[in-house]
């Protein structure tokens, strides 16, 4: 039996998901969280029906006429793919508007039970809700629940799995007329529909207090979405939470990780002993050990970040900078909703493109799916953390202004897009549903914070171990699969595979071949940069350093791969703002729907990342050393180069082809 | 009282809480804590108009302003709190 859960934006779709199945999907007090179809079983302990229960969690709508690509994924859903059961999950407070998406669904024919979610608000918002008169007046079961809490669960399985294989009446049914009807006799259905809601809300519901009073939450808004405070207090959340993982909270823990990682290193060292043959001990214990605890090490930080991302996201404060950016973004063409898919980018890049969903409007959506990549994500984190704490003391400075240098490219790039699209200042509109305020769940931004620490250690033990030890070995040997001597690493495979990338990277300050193939190894998975340095740069002062790192001056490492400081900067905002990792491409090529756009924005993010490092690199050896650094000529012409591809974009004036780009040809 | 604090601190709204002389013709005119009926939303984005149908904006249906905020109008209709920005405040008529 196959259980569909449908119902409004924010209503609680996913938080029962989650409750029901056991998983842990995205969850978020904003709406429009989820953005596609999940499925899952239902837990026993709450089936005690003895069969099968699948739940399919679906993204929420306001009605059955689809209005952004995500509804859209609800209504084929209901209508093509016959779930026998649909769990209408309705938000108490607002019983109003949810019952007329209620009352579309009864039509369908297909039996439904109502999951009165959120009931728990009900009293302290002096509702009051006559259960058994909406069950008959809407001839359906009623369930209350509170999906936070779990409460209600078990009963509202077996109401579900009750109804199972019968029919549906509908209350008010209005599809005898809507097909082949013309629009103006659907509105009047339609409005005859709301009229029936009224009217049923009225018998069922008291309210103590009108929902149009001024509340708390108001007065919290007036401060929060205030237009001058409103940014300002943006900015100081977005400090609170990378300083927290980087600076903070993070190398609290990181500190003690390193120090197992390091005991573990000495373990095995000592495990095998002398009778092992020393290329096969290097490459167990540089190779992997050494390149993936490198990477490993810088965990809790990212646990941090996620930990903190999640109460974020579970407080209600998200809809909130959509409101405040939304003035800003508009003048540069893209939309308030823009900002959810960057902030969910800080913590991974993919779910952050497939938030774009959530954005009608086409050119917005694709440009804020080319440019949410720009936002330094979790697996970034500890190329930052490793490049400030190495070269920078441990400045806070470095990590966090990351982010803001991030959402500057965002804007430059969204100009750049808007002066190519043709856009002009967009005149879409704007409207968001405003959540209410509540404490974040500990608990849950513990278990989001669990599951995505679980993901990254597989990352760590599959993608980035192989990873490593492929690097070990191309560094060993050389084409003739002979060990190359100590000190003539450059003749080894990787090394003459690396040197031609990093011919081109001369201009930017770090054209070893080194620092060539991380940067290389990075488009796999981005936390590879770090795991590639380590291999390259030989692991045991690595790791010695790496604890340094996170303690206190960590020189060796800086003298090692021989960067001056703003060459490392360089290097850092290389890797930052290049093209993300494949598996992000992939989610591009997803959501753009278009190869231009792909590759356009590939192109873009190319360009935009070696500008951005030769900009730092050349500018900051001129205030330093009071001269340019070397290939300063070269690099202007590869800058002048992207500048002149853009220009000649904002300037040819064929229409035409801006139109063909606006519709996706 | 901590309320009127805030808002004295924060409420950065002088063009609606004066008192207009002028008959409000759509959302922008509105007076904060005002509830009022729609006359209808007025826009070319067919599909927007559809939308606000769907949430119960739509003529002869109630209003109220809860504040504004900047080009942002946080309006309430149908128990739910929205926020919309000027160009789609300046489309619904009241």
């Amino acid at each position: 039996m196959r259980i569909a859960l449908i119902g409004n934006p924010n209503s609680g779709k996913t938080t029962l998901f989650n409750a029901i199945t056991g998983k842990i999907e995205h969850v978020g007090n904003w709406p429009g969280v989820t953005v596609a179809k999940k499925e899952g079983e239902a837990k026993r302990n709450l089936n005690k029906t003895g069969q099968d229960i699948r739940v399919v969690d679906l993204p929420g709508a306001y009605s059955i006429s689809p209005f952004t690509s995500e509804e859209s994924i609800t209504s084929d859903f209901v209508r093509n793919e016959n779930p026998d059961v649909i769990i209408n999950i309705v938000d108490a407070s607002n019983l109003n508007r949810s019952l007329l998406f209620t009352t579309q669904l009864l039509e369908l024919g297909i039996p439904l039970v109502i999951a009165l979610n959120k009931s728990d608000l009900l009293e302290k918002k002096g509702i009051a809700i006559n259960l058994d008169e909406l069950a008959k007046r809407l001839g359906c079961e009623v369930v209350k629940t509170v999906s936070t809490q779990g409460e209600g669960l078990t009963e509202l399985i077996a109401k579900a799995s009750g109804v199972f294989g019968r029919g549906q009446q509908a209350p008010f049914d209005g599809s005898s007329i809507a097909k082949g009807a013309d629009k103006a006799a659907f509105e009047a259905i339609e409005r005859e529909r709301f009229a029936f809601v009224d009217k049923l809300v009225q018998e069922v519901e008291v309210r103590k207090i009108a929902s149009f009073a001024q509340t708390r939450q108001d007065a919290a808004d007036r401060i929060i979405a205030h237009k001058i405070w409103g940014i300002p207090i943006f900015a100081a959340a977005i400090y609170f939470v990378f300083s927290m993982s980087q600076t903070y909270l993070g190398p609290l823990f990181a500190d003690i990780l390193v120090g197992w990682i390091d005991s573990f290193y000495a373990f095995t060292e000592a495990l095998m002993g002398e009778g092992v043959s020393p290329l096969l001990g290097a490459l167990l214990l540089d190779g992997i050990i050494g390149g993936v605890g490198a990477v490993l090490g810088f965990l809790p930080l990212i646990m941090v970040l996620f930990f903190i991302l999640a109460l974020l996201e579970d407080c209600g404060y998200m809809a909130r900078v959509a409101v405040v950016m939304d003035r800003y973004l508009k003048k540069v063409g893209l939309s308030g909703r823009s900002i959810i898919p960057m902030v969910i980018g800080t913590g991974c890049a993919i779910p952050g493109i497939m938030a774009t969903r959530t954005i009608r409007d086409q050119r917005q959506r694709r440009t804020t799916a080319m440019l949410t990549p720009f936002m330094p994500c979790g697996a970034k984190l500890p190329v930052i953390a490793l490049f400030a704490g190495v070269f920078f003391g441990e400045a806070a400075w470095v990590g966090t202004s990351m982010y803001f240098v991030g959402i500057a490219i965002i804007i430059l790039g969204a100009l750049i897009v808007q002066k190519i699209t043709k856009g002009g200042p967009s005149r879409s509109y704007f409207i968001m549903e405003l959540p209410e305020y509540r404490w974040p769940s500990l608990k849950r931004a513990f278990l989001s914070m669990m599951s995505r620490a679980k993901a990254f250690i597989i990352k760590a033990g599959t993608i980035i171990l192989v990873c490593n030890a492929a690097i070990h070995i191309m560094q060993t040997f050389n084409w003739n699969f002979q060990v190359v001597a100590e000190g003539m690493e450059s003749t080894s495979i990787l090394g003459s595979i690396a040197s031609p990338f990093a011919l081109l990277l001369v201009p930017l300050g770090f054209g070893v071949w080194q620092l060539a193939a991380a940067a290389v190894t990075g488009f796999i998975a981005k936390e590879n940069v770090v795991g590639t340095l380590a291999v390259v740069y030989g692991i045991s002062n690595f790791i010695d350093t790496k604890e340094l790192l996170l303690v206190s001056g960590a020189t060796d490492v800086a003298a090692i791969m021989g960067l001056t400081s703003v060459a490392a900067l360089a290097y850092l905002m290389f890797n930052l703002f290049t093209p993300p990792c494949f598996a992000a491409i992939g989610a591009m090529n997803a959501e753009l729907e278009s190869r231009k756009w792909l590759w356009a924005g590939i192109g873009f993010q190319f360009g935009m990342g070696y500008t951005v490092a030769f900009l730092v690199y050349q500018i900051g050896t001129l205030i330093t050393t009071k001269s340019f650094g070397t290939g300063v000529i070269p690099g202007l012409l590869a800058v002048a180069f992207f500048a002149g591809i853009i220009v000649y974009l904002i300037n040819r004036n064929d229409q035409l082809v801006a139109v063909g780009l606006e519709e996706g040809v | 009282m901590e309320l009127a604090v805030i808002n004295k601190l924060f409420g950065s709204n002088t063009k609606n809480s004066k008192a207009k002389l002028v008959k409000p013709e759509n959302l922008t005119d509105a007076k904060i804590n005002h509830s009022y009926l729609i006359k209808g939303v007025e826009t070319k984005d067919k599909a927007m108009k559809d939308f606000m149908f769907t949430l119960g904006c739509f003529e002869g249906e109630k209003v109220t302003l809860i504040s504004v905020l900047a080009d942002n109008y946080i309006i309430n209709v149908k128990d739910a709190r929205y926020s919309i920005d000027m160009d789609l405040a300046k489309a619904i008529l009241i």
